[in-house]
């Protein structure tokens, strides 16, 4: 008769777990500790992508920190990124929310059409709202000069292509109205008659009841928000590629950040380092950059638990 | 006599200023309301509305400030559909999508029911990995990866780099899976293993049924991210036009076309459309899934 | 034991890594010439055409070839970008491209010095061609880098100015400007106002406007990019300050960087039927020889004419001369068709005939000497200003670097903040931009 040891059970139960990982945790060490550890090695070796590389020490550090044009102007437009447009989606994101949940007629139809945009793919979206807001031939601007309001450049504007991309985001709201309606309308009814039962205006109620109880929610948009700002990519090179005209003209090739640096995100300074310069070096410096930034917002999401629910039982 | 008094009379009180200043005052609330609502309404669609009649006009008067098409000129998406590439761009985008989550969500779920239902060292170490991978832009391992699959594999100029570590599971959808599984009561799984069933046969029996739902969720999302994936195929299967998907196939057309903004606009909606006529016929698990994401402290 | 998951998944990822990062490092292995060109072959040509009727123009030239050359057949893949083009030739197989074209001249630098694509001296040799007697010189100067010859001109650009004959006759100019301060004064007599903006502007001088880059506007000042140690001569040549003062200068006197822009943020696309020249918006046009073909094509309300680019008033002697760029052609270091490839390279870069068709049907200079003096050029009598502006002996073009074309960019970002005004003190900012084009040469050595 075979004897159960305690042994043998938690072996299988090792099996067990490493048998239904297992998945993941190929996928870990191949697609993510492996090239991490690869990306730390070519930030230190010069490598074109024809010669074989060869050491190369801090020079790629150097570079990127002190001599290429393009890493403080990406890092001030992250920090741009971060404070307003983040903050208006939030702001945007639950006012939205919150208006939802004040609809009583046809609240499906709003919904619906409210998160409509939020589905189109990124680059027909930007393509879209670069089409828009083209000052020569876009809608927008000949709508706002009939109310006689001067048109801005948006996106060829150095001064206005970041809040025209805040616009193409704010535009794309869906995500965010529908985790703050969730968050909404789970706060308990009571608590809202008790607020008014003792006389408090609307903007009290919400301060104190509203905030409080969707807290937890809002700190979740806030930092996943910042962590997408530090993957923003496809919007600001398209709309940059697609403001600029510049096509197949003699000569020059692509440089981003359209205008004057002003659309530059860190994850188009890889692309630029990496796949227009051949310098993959210091393409890894920068993608370490980023990977470091990364990671502090998501261990300070993983500390705060906004929302994560990590123990789960 | 008996009749007249059974029924109670309905005496109807005067109604007061009070209640009269009340019901203005939610007549007014609703007006605002619903005006906000619309003001908002058109901000999301107009554009839509733009794109969608701008690819109905002319060449010529597509470059004009005119917001009504003067000709419609449905032949605009015929011309669209007839570009050297464009059918191919759509296989490429269904294969890369449809693939891609066939292949996260076999992958995931195991790991995902692993997290939410087993104990082992190690776990919440998994977790706090999971989401760091979940948080990580792409392009932060792209040139090692690059490197990988190009040189040492000759994979470039295909889709594979992309579809192939969908197999290994996805971290985004792990953790959406797991947030889900959490909520299936224990009593479930552990009536399934009195009655005999081992780890597997639990999951594919028990858990499965129960967890479509979230199931759905997660294939949609990790459908749509591919639908959407701008970088990977930009840096993989770029220089094959043969691997192109839309996303990549519509910026190139915009430069094929230079300033052909109704061609570029129809060939815009047709990229946008199969994702909202998907969307409307899936809502449910998009809500869902969107609400796993947020929720719940 | 539980534990053991973990500890084997860190084991799988350190020897994962160890066994990955050792066979990462490969270098470009080069195929070498072995290929028997008469033997029934296949090769893959890429280029940036994307226009219909330019690809039309390039699948003529390759049928010409192939009649030539009934054993090799070409297969042609267009609008293919120098992005696409670059990657293709670090990763080879057999979907890259054996022979490829591009527009962007400057990365004929990193091409040669990195190997991407082969050396065709050895080619040009073999078969008893003399480059420097085949091609003009501008265009030997830029098919080529430290000694290596890896690309061939395939048709090339001149840069002249577009002027509105009609709109000069109203503003009582007889003829197109040649020096500098003719053309600050005809610009300015050409501006008419109209409220807070133009009617008619009489030239777009900043530097966003197309074909108004750095580049185009000092070729007329003939600078010298680098020093024979390799060193940016922005500094020291004096060539580029007069450059960036005239312009600057031009700019303020025409309205102001400002001004300028909100006109220029109104103005239609590059390529598109409502370009400013076309539609009279704009008196002058610095631009490209295909512009004459296109703005016939507009059927304008106004004589067009055409003419070389204005000198600066102390060169006035060297008035004809212009910037010089075009297409370029080479054989990828992968290709295991190199000698089929070469018959191939040879008849669309040398065949007069074939140089001579594809000339006319895209309007592009043409690119070899004969082609040049050749009776079955067919071009619109103004066009003529191109090709002597391309056999002009004066006329300059920008020289190959080893990191491409970052250096013209870095000039290009400079002339930007200089023009709005950013940068006031012009010596100190050259002399930084400099310094940043030597950084990032050292950097891409």
């Amino acid at each position: 008769m075979a004897t159960i040891t305690l042994a043998s059970k938690r072996r299988r139960s090792a099996l067990r777990t490493l048998a239904f990982m297992s998945p993941w945790l190929i996928g870990f060490a191949v697609f993510f500790a492996y090239p991490l550890i690869s990306t730390v090695y070519f930030s230190f070796m010069h490598y074109d992508g024809f010669k074989p590389p060869t050491w190369s020490g801090t020079k790629n550090w150097t570079y990127v920190f002190e001599h290429y044009p393009y890493f403080w102007p990406a890092l001030r437009n992250t920090l741009w990124l971060v404070l307003v447009m983040v903050t208006l989606r939030v702001v945007f994101g639950l006012g939205v929310g919150m208006l939802i949940t004040k609809i009583k007629t046809g609240t499906g139809v709003f919904r619906t059409l409210f998160y409509l945009p939020y589905l189109a793919p990124p680059v027909a979206a930007t393509m879209a709202f670069a089409f828009l807001l083209n000052p020569g031939t876009g809608p927008v601007s000949s709508i706002l000069e009939k109310i006689g309001i001067p048109a801005p450049g948006w996106f060829n504007d150095p001064n206005w292509s970041k809040p025209a991309l805040t616009l193409l985001a704010l535009w794309g709201i869906g995500d965010l109205m529908v985790i703050f309606m969730a968050a909404l309308l789970d706060v308990p009814q009571e608590q809202y008659e008790a607020a008014e039962l003792d006389g408090a205006s609307a903007w009290q109620r919400f301060r104190y009841v509203t905030l409080p109880n969707i807290s937890p929610i809002v700190m979740f948009a806030v930092v996943t928000g910042v962590i997408q700002t530090m993957q923003y990519y496809t919007q600001p090179l398209i709309a940059g590629k697609v403001a600029s005209g510049v096509i197949q003209g003699a000569g020059t090739q692509f440089e981003p950040g359209y205008p004057d640096k002003s659309t530059l995100t860190l994850p188009q300074l890889v692309y630029n380092l990496g796949f227009q310069r051949f310098d993959y070096g210091s393409a890894c410096v920068v993608a370490l950059v980023l990977f470091v930034l990364s990671m502090v917002f998501t261990a300070f999401l993983m500390r705060r638990r906004g929302g994560l629910n990590l123990a789960g039982d | 006599m008996a009749q007249v008094l059974d029924k109670p009379v309905q005496v109807k009180a005067p109604v007061t200023p009070a209640e009269r200043t009340a019901r203005r005052r939610t007549l007014l609330q609703w007006i605002a309301v619903h005006s906000l609502g619309v003001a908002a309404a058109l901000f999301f669609t107009l554009p839509f509305v733009f794109v969608f009649l701008t690819s109905l006009m002319s060449d010529t008067q597509a470059l004009s400030r005119d917001l009504i098409p003067h000709t419609w000129e449905w032949g605009n998406y015929k011309k669209v559909f007839d570009t050297p590439g464009f059918l191919t761009w759509w296989k490429n985008t269904l294969i890369y999508a449809g693939l891609g989550t066939v292949l996260t969500v076999v992958s995931s779920i195991p790991v995902a029911y692993a997290l939410a239902k087993f104990r082992f060292r190690g776990r919440n170490l998994s977790l706090m990995l999971v989401i760091s991978m979940m948080m990580l832009p792409p392009q932060v391992i792209i040139i090692p990866m690059y490197l990988f699959w190009a040189k040492q594999l000759d994979l470039s100029g295909t889709l594979w780099p992309l579809i192939i570590p969908m197999a290994f599971g996805d971290a985004f959808s792990i953790f959406l899976l797991r947030q889900f599984l959490l909520t299936i009561p224990n009593e479930y799984i552990d009536a399934a293993k009195v009655d005999g069933c081992g780890d597997l046969r639990t999951l594919l029996k028990v858990v499965i049924p129960m967890a479509k739902p979230g199931i759905a969720a997660v294939g949609l999302f990790q459908f749509f991210y591919a639908w959407n994936d701008y970088f990977g195929p930009q840096i993989y299967a770029s220089e094959n036009p043969g691997a192109w998907t839309l996303s990549y196939g519509l910026e190139s057309f915009k430069g094929a076309h230079h300033t052909d903004w109704n061609l570029t606009m129809a060939a815009t909606v047709l990229v946008m459309a199969p994702v909202i006529l998907v969307f409307f016929f899936a809502q449910k698990a998009f809500v869902e899934g969107v609400t796993l994401t947020g929720v719940k402290g | 034991m539980p534990g053991m998951s973990r500890k084997a998944a860190i084991a799988l990822a350190a020897s994962a890594s160890i066994a990955l990062l050792a066979t990462a490092c490969t270098g470009q292995s080069s195929s070498g010439a072995s290929d028997d060109a008469s033997k029934d072959t296949t090769i893959n040509f890429w280029h940036a055409w994307s226009a219909a009727s330019e690809t039309k123009a390039v699948n003529a030239l390759v049928a010409g070839f192939e009649k030539a050359h009934p054993d090799i057949h070409v297969n042609v893949v267009a609008n293919m970008t120098d992005d696409k083009i670059n990657q293709a030739l670090r990763t080879g197989g057999d979907k890259a491209p054996d022979v490829i074209s591009s527009f962007t001249t400057n990365n004929v630098g990193k091409f040669c010095s990195s190997g991407a694509l082969v050396d065709l001296n050895p080619f040009f040799k073999k078969d008893g061609i003399d480059p420097e007697t085949t091609f003009p010189k501008a265009m030997n100067e830029y098919t080529q880098f430290d000694g290596d010859r890896c690309t061939a001109p395939l048709l090339g650009d001149a840069y002249g100015l577009y002027y509105n004959k009609t709109a000069f006759a109203k503003a009582g100019i007889k003829n197109p400007p040649r020096t500098w301060s003719e053309f600050e004064t005809d610009a300015k007599k050409l501006t008419i106002a109209k409220g807070d903006s133009y009617s008619q502007l009489g030239f777009m001088p900043d530097y966003h406007g197309w074909e108004t880059t750095t580049e185009h506007y000092f070729a007329q000042f003939s600078p010298t990019y680098f020093d024979k140690a390799g060193r940016s001569s922005l500094a020291t040549d004096p060539a580029f300050q007069a450059g960036f003062t005239l312009q600057k200068k031009l700019v303020d006197e025409l309205g102001g960087f400002k001004k300028l822009e909100t006109y220029r943020a109104t103005l239609g696309d590059e390529w598109g039927a409502k370009h400013p020249f076309h539609t009279g918006q704009v008196a002058m046009q610095l631009d490209g020889e295909w512009r004459l073909g296109m703005a016939l094509a507009a059927k304008p309300k106004f004589d067009i004419g055409v003419a070389p680019l204005p000198v600066p008033d102390d060169q006035a002697g060297q008035y004809g001369k212009g910037y010089i760029t075009g297409t370029i052609t080479g054989i990828a270091a992968t290709s295991h068709k190199q000698n089929a490839a070469w018959e191939f390279v040879k008849y669309i870069t040398t065949n007069t005939d074939a140089v001579v068709n594809f000339s006319n049907a895209i309007h592009n200079v043409p690119s070899t000497l004969a082609a040049l003096k050749s009776p079955n050029l067919t071009y619109d009598p103004r066009f003529k200003t191109f090709l002597d502006i391309a056999a002009n002996p004066n006329s300059t073009t920008s020289p190959a670097s080893i990191n491409g074309g970052v250096y013209l960019a870095t000039i290009q970002n400079f002339g930007y903040d200089y023009e709005n005004g950013k940068v006031g003190d012009l010596k100190a900012g050259l002399k930084k931009t400099a310094a940043q084009i030597d950084t990032d040469i050292a950097q891409a050595k």
